[in-house]
């Protein structure tokens, strides 16, 4: 009873709070001896895939355009601002046509693959690949057929974002809590983002950071800088940001 | 957070007991797969999934079941499905027969994840005859798509009928990279591939 | 909170729809555009769709194939509201199209296969572009969301095993609760009363039309004769008559039936079925599409459809396809029917290579040695065969 008791006053200063759950869900992996030094390199930054929508009690995915058109434009001017704390040329890859088309599917389908697969097998605990835990061990990989998306932009690097939010409604925020008597745990909305880089000449991913609880209101301007930021922590090599007088 | 489904993954939509863990496969030693006979010995590191697809089946992978996965098939009896079912009342698969030829595995195979994965789209490439476990056997080639993901797929199989028990060993990943550069590492697996008597 | 959950669902089940007479054909405005955040939202999770899937592998782009369709869409709802449809073929074994908001529609090959002739085909087609004009994929999503907050809710209260949110409550309820039972129903029934004004309207679009009003209730007649072949099959019980299946999407077939048969009576206009066009528009495709059918392990299904597109008269290729359908589930009398099969079909075609490989492989399975000879048959009729090393394997 006692126990229980506890449960709905936690979940009540949450609720008010707003507070992310406690345990880590956010994490983020380098390739071995993988440096990027300022200036060094070409970025080619893949058009992100962006997905914005409410959670209903019922757990439905309510995709709403507004939403997703606004999140879209934010975190393109947000990746504009980020670009320069990159501390290397950022250029943005162009929607291709015909052949090449296909080829840029086929690797962006494979990044979400792959990243989902460093999540699984060496992120997050629960089903972890023995080969994969072991220390100083980050061994992924796109192939090198991947270099033929940045043919043409001189770029060294590709840099992938992967982006989802589910905003749970006020309905499932109440649901929570009073699950929380029934000692069910309810997710309330899914804030979900991966970036990784991935070195042009060897295919090899050399930095991937995977968050299942990101902060920031994608919907705000405000927000998308605040999840960039998050998306792009621990970028290696990357730079503080320019002082105020300077910009 | 999107969850990609390859067919490890089937596991997911189906009641399972609690997971064992995924365990380390060292290179070049004999293992039995698959609670059977078959021994194999691979020539580099492996990690054994604790999720089986089936009863007489195992897999293994390097990366991650989306990115590289074999499959072992040890001794599946009459009337049995190559792997769990995912949807027995209004899905059912096909089962293994005895009296099936050769030729009737690929289709037996493709039809299986035709219906588990629920996708139209999977074809058998090439047929072709073989020695595997020291019997006559088949060997295929196919390509497949699950129509909620955009990632091809292609794959490998080998398999004989010993003692009226089907016994293969099938290669999964994605048509990008991976199926290129590990399919040598399942071809290595299947040449040690022996069968205790 | 019983109370008011009560009163929700009640709110949920509005009154069943009353017989209504076919309604005149409104004029086409022409595409409609998305109004308001809900509206907007779903067009462009279609517009998502529609991009990824234009590409996809399961998409046929056989142009003279899409081309017909095409005219046989502008033949049924006129040329106004056939331009706004954008067509898409779909590999699928199973009965469907269907339409999103945006325009999209997407045909299965498995309707192709049961349609039979272009009456028919332009009949499901027609009751698809009706619920796009009705604006039903807009409604029906507003409506799940409410009714699956309401089982959500129910579950938890119940202090059940309520697994984690996901997706769709009823995906994941494992206790059956009452209430929550009531809530997903009338999910359901919403849909089941759309499709009621859907199948008006579009006889609306069959009697402004040049086809015969009565293929559309011979549609489900067929349909339910083959879902109770399949039960028949798997030992389950048929859902076909009036007990209204939980799960049904639609109305009963039967009701449907019936209620289609009716109308069309009352109509009294001739029409055209536009068999003879069909069948040459399809005659590429028909091998294809058995062998998909085929590969779904519904015996019995299959067997009940191939004997109804037969009719009186079995072609060589339904026979072919009979004899795959046999000799692929294999028991020891299938083989045998499965031989018999294979010998009708080179006594019309002694030119059918592929009828030999069959053959031969059935009699190789029940033991008969006369299959080595049929398979050197169909070596020498096809030497480069993609098999042919396998087959030659075989008898040895």
């Amino acid at each position: 009873m006692l126990l229980r008791y506890m449960a709905l006053v936690v979940s009540c200063a949450l609720l008010v709070m707003g507070a992310q759950p406690a345990w880590a869900q956010e994490k983020s992996g380098t390739k071995p001896g993988f440096v990027l030094p300022p200036g060094s390199a070409k970025i080619l930054l893949v058009r992100p895939t962006i997905r914005v929508g409410a959670q209903s009690t019922g757990g439905m995915f309510e995709p709403n355009a507004d939403w997703t058109a606004q999140a879209r434009d934010n975190i393109a001017a947000a990746l504009a601002l980020a670009q320069t704390r990159l501390g290397n040329q950022v250029i943005v890859a162009e929607e291709p046509v015909g052949p090449a088309a296909q080829a840029m599917a086929d690797y962006r389908a494979l990044f979400s693959v792959l990243a989902d697969s460093v999540m699984r097998y060496q992120f997050f605990p629960g089903n972890r690949l023995p080969s994969k835990k072991r220390k100083g061990v980050f061994d992924w990989t796109m192939g090198p057929g991947v270099a033929q998306i940045a043919r043409e932009t001189g770029a060294d690097y590709a840099l992938f974002l992967s982006n989802q939010d589910q905003f749970g409604s006020t309905g499932r925020k109440f649901l929570q809590v009073f699950a929380a008597f029934a000692y069910v745990s309810v997710k309330s909305g899914e804030h979900t983002g991966m970036a990784g880089l991935v070195d042009l000449k060897t295919g090899d991913l050399v930095w991937l950071n995977a968050d299942m609880a990101m902060g920031g209101d994608v919907r705000t301007p405000e927000g998308a800088k605040k999840r960039v930021a998050q998306l792009l922590e621990d970028f290696p090599g990357s730079v503080a940001p320019a002082t105020p007088a300077a910009q | 957070m999107k969850r990609t489904l390859w067919l490890g993954a089937i596991l997911l939509t189906t009641a399972q007991p609690a997971l064992a863990s995924n365990t380390l496969i060292v290179a070049q030693a004999p293992v039995a797969v698959a609670k059977s006979p078959m021994t194999v010995t691979p020539d580099r590191e492996w990690n054994k999934m604790g999720a089986r697809p089936g009863r007489n089946s195992e897999s293994w992978t390097i990366d991650g079941d989306g990115l590289n996965e074999v499959t072992f098939y040890g001794g599946i009896e009459a009337d049995r499905t190559l792997f769990r079912e995912v949807s027995k009342r209004t899905m059912p698969l096909p089962r293994f027969s005895a009296t099936m030829l050769l030729t009737d595995i690929p289709a037996l195979f493709e039809a299986s994840y035709r219906i588990a994965l629920n996708t139209p789209v999977m074809k058998i490439d090439t047929v072709a005859p073989t020695t595997f476990l020291g019997h006559k056997a088949v060997q295929f080639a196919f390509t497949y798509s699950r129509v909620d993901e955009e990632v091809r797929r292609r794959g490998d199989a080998v398999a004989a009928i010993i003692g009226g028990k089907l016994f293969m060993i099938t290669f999964d990943a994605p048509d990008i990279f991976y199926y290129q550069r590990d399919v040598a590492a399942y071809r290595a697996i299947v040449a040690t591939a022996a069968i205790a008597r | 909170m019983a109370v008011a959950v009560a009163v929700a669902v009640a709110m949920l089940t509005g009154a069943a729809a009353q017989a209504e007479p076919i309604p005149n054909l409104p004029p086409y405005g022409g595409a409609y555009q998305p109004q308001g955040v809900d509206e907007r939202g779903l067009w462009m999770e279609f517009d998502e769709i529609e991009r990824s899937f234009r590409d996809s592998t399961v998409v046929i782009n056989d142009a003279s194939l899409k081309a017909y369709i095409q005219q046989v869409m502008c033949r049924m709802v006129g040329t106004a509201r056939c331009e706004t449809v954008r067509l898409y073929i779909v590999r699928n074994t199973s009965f469907n199209a269907s339409m999103g908001p945006n325009g999209m529609m997407i045909v299965h090959t498995g309707l192709l296969l049961r349609a039979r002739d272009e009456a028919k085909l332009a009949a499901v087609l027609g009751h698809e572009f009706a619920h796009f004009e009705l604006r039903h994929s807009l409604l029906r999503f507003k409506h799940s969301r409410t009714a699956g907050d309401i089982a959500a809710w129910a579950g938890v209260a119940g202090a059940g095993a309520w697994a984690l949110g996901g997706r769709g409550a009823y995906n994941s309820v494992r206790m059956a609760q009452s209430v929550q039972n009531a809530a997903i129903g009338s999910t359901y029934a919403h849909t089941r009363d759309q499709e009621r004004q859907a199948d008006l309207l579009s006889m609306a679009y069959l009697r402004a039309s040049a086809y015969d009003p009565h293929c559309f209730p011979d549609i489900w007649d067929r349909l339910m004769d083959e879902a109770d072949a399949t039960a028949q099959g798997r030992r389950q019980r048929s859902t076909r008559y009036d007990r209204v299946s939980f799960f049904a999407d639609h109305p009963t077939d039967l009701e449907r039936a019936t209620t289609l048969r009716g109308l069309a009576v009352a109509m009294n206009k001739p029409g055209e079925d536009g068999k003879a066009r069909y069948d040459t528009a399809l005659a590429g495709w028909r091998a294809q599409l058995f062998a998909d059918q085929i590969k779904r392990n519904d015996f019995e299904g299959t067997d009940y459809l191939l004997g109804q597109l037969a009719g009186a008269q079995w072609s060589t290729d339904l026979l072919f396809a009979r004899g795959e359908l046999y000799r692929t589930r294999g028991h020891p009398r299938d083989l045998a029917a499965a031989v018999g099969f294979y010998r009708d079909v080179v006594a019309r075609d002694p030119t059918h290579a592929e009828a030999y490989r069959g053959l031969g492989l059935a009699q190789l399975r029940s033991h008969d040695a006369a299959g080595a000879e049929a398979l050197r048959t169909y070596l020498t009729m096809k030497p480069a065969a993609d098999d042919a090393a396998m087959i030659s394997m075989l008898i040895q």
